[in-house]
């Protein structure tokens, strides 16, 4: 991957040299080339297309401020309502994550969502003890932070693990 | 060795190539001189690489690459009629595009992508026939 992040670079440097003109323009130009050549032969490369795991960040950022409002309105909800009729709870979600970046930013990010906090891991890594401010059905919330940030977070890090 | 260095400079071949391709105005270069640089750039992966892993690589008709080329080439000039110019009337203006600032944009460049097109699916498309004859 870094392999391929050096070469778009050289071939936007090689690109600003062949146009003799050297501006940030020609840079941009000269890396959406190079982008453009490594996407016809992604195939040829040994790992996987590296652009595709910035688009996945992307995604995974416009994930997270999805269910950031999402879950705010939800609290909104619940903290305006005359009556608590909620049910906390703290749930054990396994998680398929392995590197400590990976579990380290899906627990924030199940954190900075409202409602729901990372209160600790397992061990072995295994687990993660959220707790959440309402949980009417367990089963539904870890399949939705498996669906949601947990998919999302695979296909930026272990996109090229097939 | 071989395999290493062709990774990285079948890149830059192409770069050089796409360079021609958008020089051909003003500069020597052109659709022609590019579209053989691209193919000799292919060429040098088939050379390098297995036929198979190469197929995988390139998953194109080259057929339909000379095909879609001559397309390209001819509705440029099928436009130009439509609106009631002679054949292969040339349109160019001079456009401000956001981030380019002005830019010369003129119909001979899908002519010119045409050409391109053409000349990289037939050289491939001859290097290959004579390349395997076992079939």
């Amino acid at each position: 991957m870094a392999f391929q992040i050096l070469l778009s670079i050289v071939l936007a440097f090689i690109w600003m040299i062949l146009q003799n003109s050297y501006t940030a323009l020609d840079f941009i130009v000269g890396y959406f080339i190079g982008i453009l050549i490594l996407f016809v032969l992604r195939r040829f490369l040994r790992f996987d297309f590296y652009f595709m795991r910035v688009i996945a960040s992307v995604k995974l950022l416009f994930l997270f401020i999805k269910e950031l409002i999402l879950a705010n309105i939800d609290v909104i909800k619940i903290v305006l309502s005359p009556k608590m009729n909620i049910e906390p709870g703290i749930v054990a979600v396994p998680t398929k994550l392995k590197s400590e970046w990976e579990l380290t930013l899906l627990g924030c990010l199940i954190s900075l969502t409202p409602g729901t906090l990372t209160m600790d891991f397992s061990d072995d890594n295994k687990y993660l003890y959220v707790h959440a401010i309402h949980v009417p059905d367990r089963d539904k919330m870890i399949k939705q932070i498996q669906n949601t940030f947990e998919k999302a977070i695979l296909e930026v890090t272990h996109s090229n693990a097939k | 060795m071989l395999h290493t260095i062709t990774r990285i400079v079948t890149f830059i071949i192409l770069l050089f190539s796409i360079y021609l391709f958008f020089a051909g105005h003003n500069n020597p270069g052109g659709g022609f001189i590019g579209g053989l640089m691209t193919a000799s750039a292919l060429l040098l992966m088939y050379l390098t690489f297995d036929m198979t892993t190469i197929k995988k690589a390139l998953p194109f008709n080259f057929t339909h690459i000379i095909a879609s080329g001559l397309l390209i080439a001819i509705l440029t000039g099928v436009t130009s009629m439509l609106l009631g110019y002679p054949f292969l009337h040339q349109f160019d203006d001079y456009f401000n595009l956001p981030l380019f600032g002005e830019v010369h944009l003129a119909t001979a460049l899908p002519f010119d992508l045409g050409i391109y097109l053409v000349v990289v699916g037939i050289a491939l498309l001859i290097i290959l026939t004579i390349g395997e004859d076992d079939k």
